[in-house]
């Protein structure tokens, strides 16, 4: 065994083991100790990952767990024992996650004193579901892996035990207990039908299978369970709840890779696992497709009118994902490199954003746009990195964002889903700028729609070091404006791998280019942001007209999003009958 | 394998959907999980099972006698076990819901939706 095999399992390990360490020691040790372990365990799993990724250039990395390798059953069609395998992509997301986390435990320095170590070891747990996440190549092991994440995640979001972050926890879990159990049923279904959990035998076991009915129905509930997890219409609803009240350091890993990971996740099955069947390949270029574009333009609305500044963020967060999944569903490998730069990207410009939220809880308690109209001002290095952030969103021509998008979008058929991406990135980019230039530059405007948006005082630790604060978040907002070439050479190389962890060779991405829809999504952008900031209270009755008419769609949207669990569960089972009806009508034609 | 086991995991399971779809209490909901919960447990226990077939247990037995599959029953432990994790999880924030609320109906519990 290479060097990187044998120490593939200590990116899962060593959080672990610092986890159990700090739960056992939390007592004793002094109290800047929880941070100083994480923040270093998290760098170092960082590294790690990041060196087996580039390894997994040279050929995907396997373990077998206890020796357990497919050669020691001596039959060519099973698999005894429970393996790792990390592909170049896999590794360098569980890179990214590590990173984020650490920039995490640096801004939430001293956040959690009270408490010992308790927020830092839950922390650390789900670090490492999540890398184990990444890694595994085994179906049940992945299912053990997303059900850790999910529970470590539930306890952090309930951490403030305020009424909102409980009530945003209870919806939280529920709908993600179910959809694990959804996973189960689906990775009891396919190994009643295949007999095994390796990933790779299974999938060249439904490549002979062709569309088997037990094959469209366990893709129906995996789907259903990561799409619930990524947070995809009509599975969205909790998200928002649960980010906005989570503490804001948990926000930025939630928003910045736990939900994209599910998306990850759901990209990796339907590519090794079911590639092999037609009916799934239909199902993922139609249906998903417009499941991704419509969930783009829903989120995008729903951020517009939104003035509580977390839950903002929320929603954006749903309309990226919604592109991210048009990125899955072209099935390319353009698409995938175009999803795995936008992972990054996405995930460097929200941790930022969400950090500039942490900010002003701790200064101002609240983080409500209206109610903090102009106090940001002495805080003006938060308030460009959330300019900055906003005109990423909203289709600025440069950085990692941008040649993400246009990788994906060279990859969608039809105008329509360009459209989407276009009209959802300006209203992500507007609601974000016209925050930022209401809190942070004293520039206003009559609110419009988003007066009516849900909001509530809120307040977190004050009194932190502020340099902690907005050190890892400019550190983000420096990264995201990276120029993308500097990841284009590893991603060329990854994206086939990840296709076929066992393939060659690198895809040829198309040259810069793009511009043109950067640039109109910018128009559209600014456009926006300029009609909010220089809006007056309608006087007149056609102005008054006008105002109704504008907000009555969205007025009808946000009622959507009640805030109710059994509307929410109602949601799921609609879009699960969905997934199921689709898969049913291309199974079966 | 009879139909009556697949059959049994989806009353199961829609019974349980319907019960927090409906439901007027957190306690009633967690309940309703647990029991769509079972549902998996059904379905994995029946997948496993052969007829004419004992324990996986090879103590008494030469190996390559018939036995259930011991996957599943691996797969409905470790499924057990989330689950105890998760209620435990939900019964103690519906319990600091209650101490902060007085109630744990969800229609008046609604994130960030509060009337002042």
């Amino acid at each position: 065994m290479s060097a990187a095999e044998t120490l593939l399992p200590l990116a899962v390990l060593a959080p672990l083991g610092a986890a159990a360490l700090l739960a056992l020691l939390a007592h004793w040790l002094p109290a800047r100790s929880g941070d100083c372990l994480a923040i270093v365990t998290s760098i170092a799993v960082a590294i790690l990952c990041g060196w087996i990724a580039d390894h997994a250039l040279h050929g995907a990395i396997p373990h077998w767990f206890g020796g357990w390798t497919p050669a020691s059953s001596h039959r060519s069609d099973v698999v005894l024992g429970i393996g790792f395998l990390a592909d170049p992509a896999s590794a360098a997301v569980a890179c990214f996650c590590a990173f984020l986390f650490a920039m995490s435990f640096l801004f939430a320095w001293g956040y959690f004193d009270e408490v010992h170590s308790h927020f830092h070891v839950l922390m650390l747990l789900f670090l490492a579901a999540m890398i184990g996440f990444c890694l595994t190549h085994d179906l049940f092991n992945l299912f053990v892996w997303f059900e850790l994440m999910s529970v470590a995640a539930f306890a952090l979001t309930a951490y403030p035990l305020g009424q909102s972050s409980l009530e945003g926890a209870f919806n939280f879990t529920v709908t993600n207990a179910i959809a694990s159990f959804l996973m189960l049923l689906g990775v009891g279904l396919l190994y009643a039908r295949f007999g095994t959990m390796d990933i790779s035998l299974m999938g060249r076991e439904i490549g002979r299978a062709g569309s088997d009915p037990v094959v469209l129905a366990g893709f129906c509930l995996l789907a259903a369970a990561l799409l619930t997890k990524a947070a995809i219409l009509p599975f969205h609803m909790w998200l928002a709840d649960a980010h906005a009240v989570a503490p804001s350091p948990v926000s930025v890993i939630f928003s910045g890779a736990m939900v994209s990971l599910g998306l990850f996740g759901l990209a990796k099955l339907i590519v090794q696992l079911f590639a092999g069947s037609q009916a799934v390949v239909a199902v993922v270029h139609g249906p998903l497709l417009w499941l991704g574009a419509a969930t783009a333009i829903l989120g995008g609305l729903m951020a517009w009118s939104q003035r509580h500044l977390k839950r903002l963020l929320a929603f954006s967060t749903i309309s990226h994902l919604g592109i991210m999944l048009i990125g899955v569903a072209t099935l390319q490998a353009t698409g995938i490199a175009g999803l795995l730069l936008y992972l990054l990207g996405h995930g460097l410009v929200k941790g930022a954003l969400f950090m500039v939220a942490g900010i002003l809880l701790a200064r101002h308690n609240s983080i409500d746009e209206i109610a903090l109209y102009g106090k940001g001002r002495p805080l003006w290095p938060a308030g460009l990195a959330m300019v900055a952030g906003g005109v990423m969103l909203g289709g600025l021509p440069y950085g990692l964002l941008h040649s993400a998008t246009h990788l994906i979008d060279g990859q969608v058929p039809g105008e329509a889903a360009s459209a989407a991406m276009i009209v959802s990135g300006a209203l992500t980019g507007a609601a974000v700028l016209r925050s930022a230039l209401r809190i942070f530059f004293g520039w206003s405007g009559a609110p419009g729609p988003e007066r009516a948006a849900p909001t509530e005082r809120e307040h977190e630790m004050p009194d932190r070091p502020m340099i902690l604060m907005m050190l890892p978040c400019l550190i983000l907002t420096a990264l995201a404006l990276a120029p993308a070439s500097l990841a284009t050479p590893f991603i060329t190389r990854a994206a086939p791998r990840l296709l076929d962890p066992f393939g060659s060779g690198a895809v040829a991405l198309p040259t810069a280019g793009g511009v043109s829809a950067s640039l109109a999504t910018l128009a559209i952008t600014l456009a926006l942001t300029l009609l909010a900031l220089l809006r007056h209270r309608p006087t007149s009755s056609g102005g008054r007209a006008i105002a109704r008419v504008e907000r009555a769609p969205l007025a009808a949207i946000d009622a959507l999003h009640s805030g109710l669990l059994p509307d929410y569960v109602t949601w799921g089972t609609v879009g699960l009958a969905l997934l199921a009806s689709c898969a049913a009508a291309f199974g079966f034609t | 394998m009879t139909l009556l086991p697949w059959l049994v995991t989806a009353w199961l399971f829609g019974i349980g959907i319907y019960g927090i779809v409906t439901s007027r209490d957190y306690v009633h909901i967690i309940g309703s999980l647990s029991v769509c919960q079972s549902s998996t447990y059904v379905l994995l226990l029946s997948i496993g099972f052969r007829w004419h077939s004992g324990p996986p247990i090879f103590y008494e037995h030469p190996p390559g006698t018939a036995s259930v599959d011991p996957v599943v029953h691996a797969l409905v432990l470790t499924d057990i076990v989330v689950g105890a994790a998760v209620t435990a999880l939900l019964l103690v924030i519906a319990l600091q819901v209650h101490k902060r609320c007085g109630t744990t109906d969800p229609q008046q519990l609604r994130p960030l939706r509060h009337t002042k």
